[in-house]
C-alpha cells in the first residue's frame, strides 16, 4: 500500500488543479457588445434542470453578448442555499421564488422591483392577465414573474368511480357531495375513498376563500377568517371519514407527508381521489401507468360558497436587489415568458405559462397528461369557477405551517387528542401570536 | 488473574498466525471424529446465523438494486417484490447522463478527488495531532482536547452561515478549498478520530517509548518509529470512515459548489427529487447503488489492514 | 533541567497539534463565538442581528411547546438507541474476531448499511419497509399477526423505525471494536487457556478490561451521536407524527433555516451543547473506575 501511496497522490494532485481556480468562465468577447454575465438559480428535478439549461443556451444563442452560469438543487436543498448565499450576498441574478417565500425575501429587500420594467416594455405582460400576475404582487408591487400557473386540483380515478357506480359530481359539489360520495366508494370497493392529503394547510385556507375570505389577512398579521366554524366542520367530517375508514388513519397519512404525487395510494389504486397540484398530474399519470384514467376537478366548496379554487402562481423567477444587471436580468425573465421557442423546450413542465400565445402554440405539442394540466387551468380562469388570486403568503408562515398547523392542530386532532374546536381555537390564536410579530 | 501477564514482554509481540490457534476450551479428551463433528456444528451454526443476519443487514441494499432494474411503472406497484417482473437498465443510462450536459462521470472524479484528497490530508494530521495529545504532557493539553471534543456536539448546520461569509469575503465561492481545508485542519468533524487514534495510543505501554528514548530517538522519531506503526487499525479505520463520511457529504459541497460541473454524486443524486414534480425514481436508484459501490471497494481493499493485527517484528525484550 | 524539559513539552506538544490549533482559531472559534452571540439576538438571516437579550431563552424554556418535546424525543432516542447498538457492535464484532471462512465477506456485509448511511434511497426505502403495506407487515402475515400498524406514523411506534435504523447502522462502532480486539495479544489467551481458563473467564478477564479504552470512546462517541440525530428524521420522518421524532438538531434546523430564525436557532444550539457536555463530561469523570489504560499501568 505504501507503494502506491506517491501515485495516488500525484494523480490527485494533477486531476484537481482545475477544482482550486475559481470555476467561473469567460467566454470570448463579442465584437462591440459588452460582455454580461448572469447568474441563475432554480430548484426542480432532472427534467426541469435539463429543459432549463437548453432554454438558457437557447438564449445565449441568440444574444451572444450574454452568458450564463446557473446553479440548481433540489427543494429541500435549494433554501439553505439561497439563504446563505444571501447572507454572505452572493446571490445570483436571477432566483426561482416561490409563493411561501416571497414576501420574506421582499421585505427583506432581496429582490427588486419589476413594476418599472413592466410598464417600459422589457417584461412584456400585455398577453396575459391578472390572475396569472397578482400571485406575484407583494403590498402591490411586483417581485415576481410566474413561470407557470396551477391550481389545486381534485383528481378523481374515473375507472374507480364507473365500478363503484357513481356519477362524477358536478364543478360546484360542495363538502356534503363529497363526504358521501368518499364514503359510498369506500363501502362499494373497499379502498380509500380519498386520499392521505385531505389536511393539507392549502384546502384549509381554500375553504375561507370560497367565503370571500382566506387563510390570511390581507396585512399579513393575523389570521383572516372571521369564523372558526368552517374549518371545525370540515375536521369534524375528516374525523367521520377517518372513523369510517374512508379515508386512512393520521399514522398513514404521516407516513404520506414526504412522498412525491407517485407515490400517492391513488397511482396503486388504494384510493379513488387524490388532492394535488395540476401540474403533478404529470407525475401521477406517469407513475400509474397509461392505462389508468383520470379526470381532474376542482375543489369542493362550501354549500352556497363561492368557488374555493384560484389560479396559483408556481414558481416565480425573480430579479434579486444584489444583481449588477437587472435588465438584463429583466430581459431574459420576459423571454422565458414570452418566447415560444423557449416553452418549447421548457414544456409547461412547471405549469401552465401565463401568456396566451404561448398556451397557444404548445397545446399541439401536449402529451395527454399535460392537455389535462392546461385544460383544467383553462377551466379554472372561467368566471365562476375560481376566485380572485390571493397574495402570497405573509411573512411567519412557514413558522405557523411547521410549528402550529401540522404539530399543534392537525395532528392532535385527527388523533382525537384535542377537539376541532379546541384546535381551531388554539390555531387561531398562535397564528396571531406569530404572525403579528408577538411571539417567535 | 492479573492480565499482565508477563511485564517485560511488549505487548505488541502477537504474531502467531491466527489460524493455528488451538480451541482450547475444555480440557477434556475428545476424540478426533467427534471434535470435528463438534466443530462442524459449531461451524454451520456460525454461518446460518450470519447468513440470516446478513440477510436482514443487506436487504434494502437488495430492494435499491431491485427497484433500479424495475421499469417506471412497476416501482411502486410492485414494492414488496424483490424479483422484478421486467428488467431494464435505462434507469443507469438516464441517471448517467446527469444534468445539461454533465454526466455522472464529471461527478464521480469530483468525489474521488474531493473524498481521497480529504481523507489523505484528514488522517495525516490527525494522527499527528492525536500523537501530540496522547504522547505529549504540555501545559493546555486537557483544556485544548475538551474543546476539541466540544467541536462535536455543535450541529454543522449552525457554523455554515459565519463560515460561508468567511470564505465568500475570500472569494473561494465554487472551489475546493473551503470543502478541503476544514478537513485539513482537522475542524470538519475529525475530533472523532483524533479521540480514537488517542485512545489506541493508550493502549500502548509508555515503555516502549522510553526505551526508544533511552536509545536516543527523538519525539518524532518515537512517533514514526514506535506509534505508527501499532496502530495501522485504526489509520485505517479513520481513513475508511473518512472516506466515506466525505463521499456522502452534502451539505459543504451543496453550499460551496455552484457550477454543475463541480458538483460531487451526493449533491447531483439530492437534486434528482423534486416534490413538486416529475422525480426519476429509478434514476435515483440506480445512481444510489452505483454510488455504494466506490465505497464498498475502499472498505474491501483496505479492510485486511485493520484485522492483520500488529506484528512488530524487532520490538522484543 | 527540569524548565527546560517543560519547555521542550510544550513546544513539541503545540507543534504536534498545530494543525487542529491552528484550524480551530481560524475556522470554528469565530462561529462557536458568533452562535454564542446570536443567541440573545433576532436573526432572520436575509436581515441584521436585533438584540433582544434573554427572550429567545425565556420563550424556549417556558413558552415553546415543541421544544421540550423535542429535548424529551432526543433522551429516549439516545437512550434506547446507544446501548443496543454498543451492544450488537461488540456481539457482532466477536463474533467475526474469530476464525471462521468468509469473515471478510461478512465484515463487508454487516458495515454495509452504515455505507448507504443518509441517503435519499434509505429514506424511501425505509418507509417502503414499515408502510402499512410493507415487508414489515408482510413478515407479521406470514407468522399469522395480521398486523396493518403504519409503523412510521403511529405516535407510539415511530421513534423506533428510527432507533432501528441507527442500530441497523451499527458497523461503524463494529469496526472499532473490531480494532480494539485485535490489538488484544493472542498470546494473552493462550496463557489464560493454558491456565484452564473457559471461554467467559477469558472474556471477562482479558478482553473487556483491556477494550475498555474502546469501549469508552465508542461510548461518548454514541452519546453524542445520539444527542445530535438530525438526519433520519429529516428525511424519513419530518418530526412526525405529533413531535414524536422532532429531534432537537431537526427540531433546530427548522427554526434556523425553515422559519428564519437563527437567533432562536443559534440558542437552541448552545443549551445543546450545555446538555451533551455534561452527559460527556459524567462519562469522563466516571473514567477511572473502570477503563484500563494498559499505557498508564495499574492504578493507585
Amino acid at each position: 500500500m505504501k507503494r502506491y501511496l506517491p501515485i495516488i497522490i500525484s494523480v490527485l494532485l494533477a486531476a484537481s488543479v482545475p477544482l482550486f481556480a475559481n470555476g467561473q468562465k469567460e467566454s470570448g468577447q463579442a465584437s462591440g457588445q459588452q460582455q454580461i454575465n448572469l447568474g441563475a438559480i432554480w430548484w426542480g428535478s432532472q427534467t426541469r434542470d435539463e429543459r432549463t439549461i437548453a432554454a438558457i443556451k437557447l438564449y445565449e444563442k441568440d444574444h451572444p453578448n450574454v452568458h450564463f452560469t446557473y446553479q440548481f438543487a433540489g427543494w429541500n436543498d435549494y433554501w439553505t442555499k439561497v439563504t446563505t448565499q444571501a447572507a454572505g450576498k452572493n446571490l445570483p441574478d436571477i432566483m426561482q421564488q416561490d409563493y411561501a417565500y416571497v414576501t420574506e425575501w421582499t421585505h427583506r429587500n432581496l429582490l427588486t422591483n419589476l413594476d418599472p420594467y413592466v410598464s417600459s416594455g422589457v417584461i412584456d405582460l400585455s398577453h396575459t392577465s391578472a390572475p396569472y400576475i397578482d400571485g406575484g404582487k407583494v403590498d402591490g408591487h411586483l417581485y415576481a414573474i410566474d413561470l407557470g400557473a396551477n391550481s389545486q386540483t381534485w383528481v378523481l380515478d374515473t375507472d374507480a368511480f364507473k365500478k363503484a357506480g357513481i356519477p362524477i359530481p358536478p364543478n360546484d359539489w360542495t363538502w356534503n357531495d363529497f363526504e358521501k360520495i368518499t364514503m359510498e366508494l369506500h363501502q362499494k370497493l373497499g379502498i380509500w375513498g380519498m386520499g392521505p392529503n385531505l389536511t393539507d394547510e392549502q384546502i384549509w385556507k381554500s375553504i375561507y376563500l370560497g367565503l370571500g375570505e382566506w387563510g390570511y389577512a390581507k396585512d399579513g398579521k393575523s389570521v383572516g377568517y372571521s369564523s372558526d366554524k368552517p374549518f371545525v366542520d370540515f375536521l369534524n367530517m375528516a374525523l367521520r371519514l377517518q372513523k369510517a375508514g374512508a379515508i386512512p388513519s393520521e399514522s398513514n397519512v404521516i407516513t404520506y407527508l414526504n412522498k412525491g404525487p407517485e407515490q400517492l395510494p391513488i397511482v396503486t389504486g388504494k384510493s379513488a381521489m387524490a388532492y394535488v397540484w395540476s401540474n403533478q398530474i404529470v407525475a401521477l399519470q406517469t407513475a400509474a401507468g397509461a392505462d389508468r384514467h383520470f379526470t381532474l376537478h376542482l375543489l369542493p366548496r362550501i354549500a352556497g360558497g363561492k368557488s374555493s379554487n384560484y389560479i396559483k402562481n408556481g414558481q416565480f423567477f425573480s430579479v434579486t436587489s444584489q444583481s449588477k444587471n437587472p435588465k438584463a436580468a429583466a430581459e431574459f425573465i420576459n423571454f422565458i415568458t414570452n418566447s415560444v421557442d423557449a416553452n418549447k423546450i421548457l414544456l409547461a413542465e412547471r405549469g401552465v405559462p401565463i401568456s396566451t400565445i404561448v398556451q397557444d402554440a404548445l397545446k399541439p405539442l401536449l402529451s395527454p397528461a399535460d392537455a389535462a394540466q392546461f385544460n383544467f387551468v383553462g377551466l379554472v380562469a372561467t368566471a365562476g369557477n375560481s376566485s380572485p388570486t390571493p397574495p402570497p403568503d405573509p411573512t411567519g408562515a412557514a413558522n405557523v405551517i411547521q410549528n402550529v398547523y401540522q404539530p399543534q392542530v392537525i395532528q392532535p386532532v385527527m388523533f382525537g387528542n384535542i377537539t376541532p374546536e379546541q384546535g381551531a381555537a388554539l390555531l387561531r390564536s398562535k397564528a396571531d401570536a406569530i404572525l403579528s410579530g408577538k411571539q417567535q | 488473574m492479573n492480565p499482565k501477564v508477563q511485564n517485560d514482554s511488549p505487548i505488541g509481540a502477537a504474531i502467531a498466525p491466527m489460524n493455528q490457534r488451538q480451541s482450547v476450551g475444555n480440557s477434556l479428551p475428545m476424540s478426533m471424529r467427534q471434535k470435528k463433528r463438534r466443530d462442524l456444528a459449531k461451524s454451520t451454526l456460525f454461518h446460518v446465523l450470519v447468513i440470516a443476519s446478513g440477510i436482514i443487514m443487506i436487504y434494502p441494499l437488495l430492494w435499491l438494486l431491485s427497484s433500479s432494474l424495475k421499469p417506471r411503472d412497476e416501482i411502486w406497484n410492485t414494492v414488496t417484490q424483490l424479483i422484478p417482473h421486467h428488467l431494464t437498465i435505462q434507469h443507469y443510462l438516464d441517471g448517467w447522463s446527469g444534468f445539461g450536459g454533465v454526466t455522472f462521470t464529471t461527478f464521480y472524479i469530483n468525489t474521488f478527488i474531493y473524498a481521497g484528497f480529504g481523507t489523505i490530508l484528514a488522517v495525516v494530521t490527525c494522527t499527528t495531532v492525536a500523537f501530540g495529545f496522547a504522547r505529549i504532557r504540555f501545559p493546555g493539553s486537557r483544556i485544548w482536547f475538551a474543546v476539541m471534543l466540544l467541536t462535536l456536539m455543535l450541529p454543522v448546520e449552525i457554523q455554515i452561515i459565519p463560515q460561508y461569509i468567511l470564505f465568500s469575503r475570500l472569494n473561494l465561492v465554487n472551489t475546493f478549498v473551503p470543502l478541503l481545508l476544514p478537513r485539513f485542519l482537522d475542524q470538519a468533524g475529525q475530533a472523532f478520530f483524533i479521540f480514537m487514534i488517542v485512545q489506541f495510543i493508550r493502549g500502548i505501554p509508555i515503555e516502549l517509548d522510553e526505551a526508544a528514548d533511552i536509545d536516543g530517538a527523538g519525539r518524532f522519531s518515537i512517533f514514526t518509529r514506535v506509534i505508527l506503526p501499532l496502530i495501522q487499525p485504526p489509520i485505517v479505520t479513520s481513513a475508511i470512515f473518512s472516506f466515506y463520511f466525505t463521499w456522502g457529504d452534502f451539505l459543504t459541497p451543496l453550499v460551496y459548489l455552484n457550477s454543475p460541473q463541480l458538483y460531487t454524486v451526493s449533491l447531483a443524486l439530492r437534486a434528482f427529487a423534486d416534490p413538486s414534480g416529475l422525480t426519476d425514481w429509478g434514476a435515483i436508484f440506480a445512481m444510489s447503488f452505483l454510488s455504494l459501490i466506490p465505497v464498498i471497494a475502499v472498505f474491501i481493499m483496505f479492510q485486511r489492514y485493520i484485522v492483520q493485527g500488529i506484528s512488530t517484528s524487532g520490538m522484543k525484550g | 533541567m527540569r524548565n527546560k524539559r517543560l519547555r521542550a513539552n510544550a513546544l513539541a506538544g503545540y507543534l504536534f497539534i498545530s494543525p487542529w490549533l491552528i484550524g480551530f482559531v481560524t475556522l470554528t472559534l469565530i462561529p462557536i463565538l458568533a452562535i454564542m452571540v446570536l443567541g440573545f439576538t433576532k436573526y432572520p438571516i436575509l436581515a441584521a442581528p436585533k438584540w433582544i437579550g434573554l427572550e429567545n431563552f425565556r420563550y424556549m424554556f417556558f413558552g415553546d411547546p415543541r421544544f421540550w418535546k423535542s429535548v424529551w424525543a432526543t433522551l429516549y432516542f439516545a437512550f434506547a438507541s446507544v446501548p443496543l447498538k454498543l451492544a450488537f457492535a461488540l456481539a457482532i464484532a466477536l463474533m467475526l474476531n474469530l476464525k471462521h471462512r468468509g469473515t471478510s465477506v461478512y465484515r463487508a456485509v454487516y458495515y454495509a448499511p452504515s455505507i448507504v448511511g443518509t441517503s435519499v434511497a434509505v429514506a424511501v426505502m425505509w418507509r417502503e419497509i414499515f408502510d402499512s403495506k410493507g415487508l414489515v407487515n408482510g413478515l407479521l402475515h406470514v407468522f399469522g399477526i395480521p398486523s396493518q400498524v403504519a409503523w412510521l406514523g403511529n405516535p407510539h411506534t415511530a421513534i423506533w423505525t428510527l432507533i432501528l435504523l441507527v442500530i441497523w447502522q451499527f458497523g461503524s462502532p463494529m469496526l472499532i471494536f473490531l480494532a480494539g480486539l485485535k490489538q488484544i495479544p493472542v498470546e494473552l489467551y493462550e496463557s489464560a487457556a493454558i491456565d484452564g481458563a473457559r471461554t467467559w473467564k477469558r472474556f471477562t478477564r482479558i478482553t473487556l478490561p483491556l477494550l475498555t479504552p474502546i469501549i469508552f470512546f465508542n461510548l461518548v462517541l454514541q452519546i453524542i451521536f445520539g444527542l445530535t440525530v438530525f438526519t433520519p428524521a429529516f428525511i424519513i420522518t419530518s418530526g412526525a407524527p405529533l413531535d414524536t421524532t422532532n429531534f432537537y438538531a431537526l427540531y433546530l434546523y427548522t427554526r434556523a433555516f425553515e422559519n428564519f430564525q437563527m437567533g432562536y436557532g443559534s440558542a437552541m444550539a448552545f443549551v445543546l451543547l450545555l446538555i451533551i457536555s455534561i452527559f460527556t463530561a459524567v462519562v469522563f469523570k466516571s473514567s477511572p473506575y473502570w477503563v484500563f489504560y494498559e499505557s498508564e499501568g495499574p492504578k493507585r
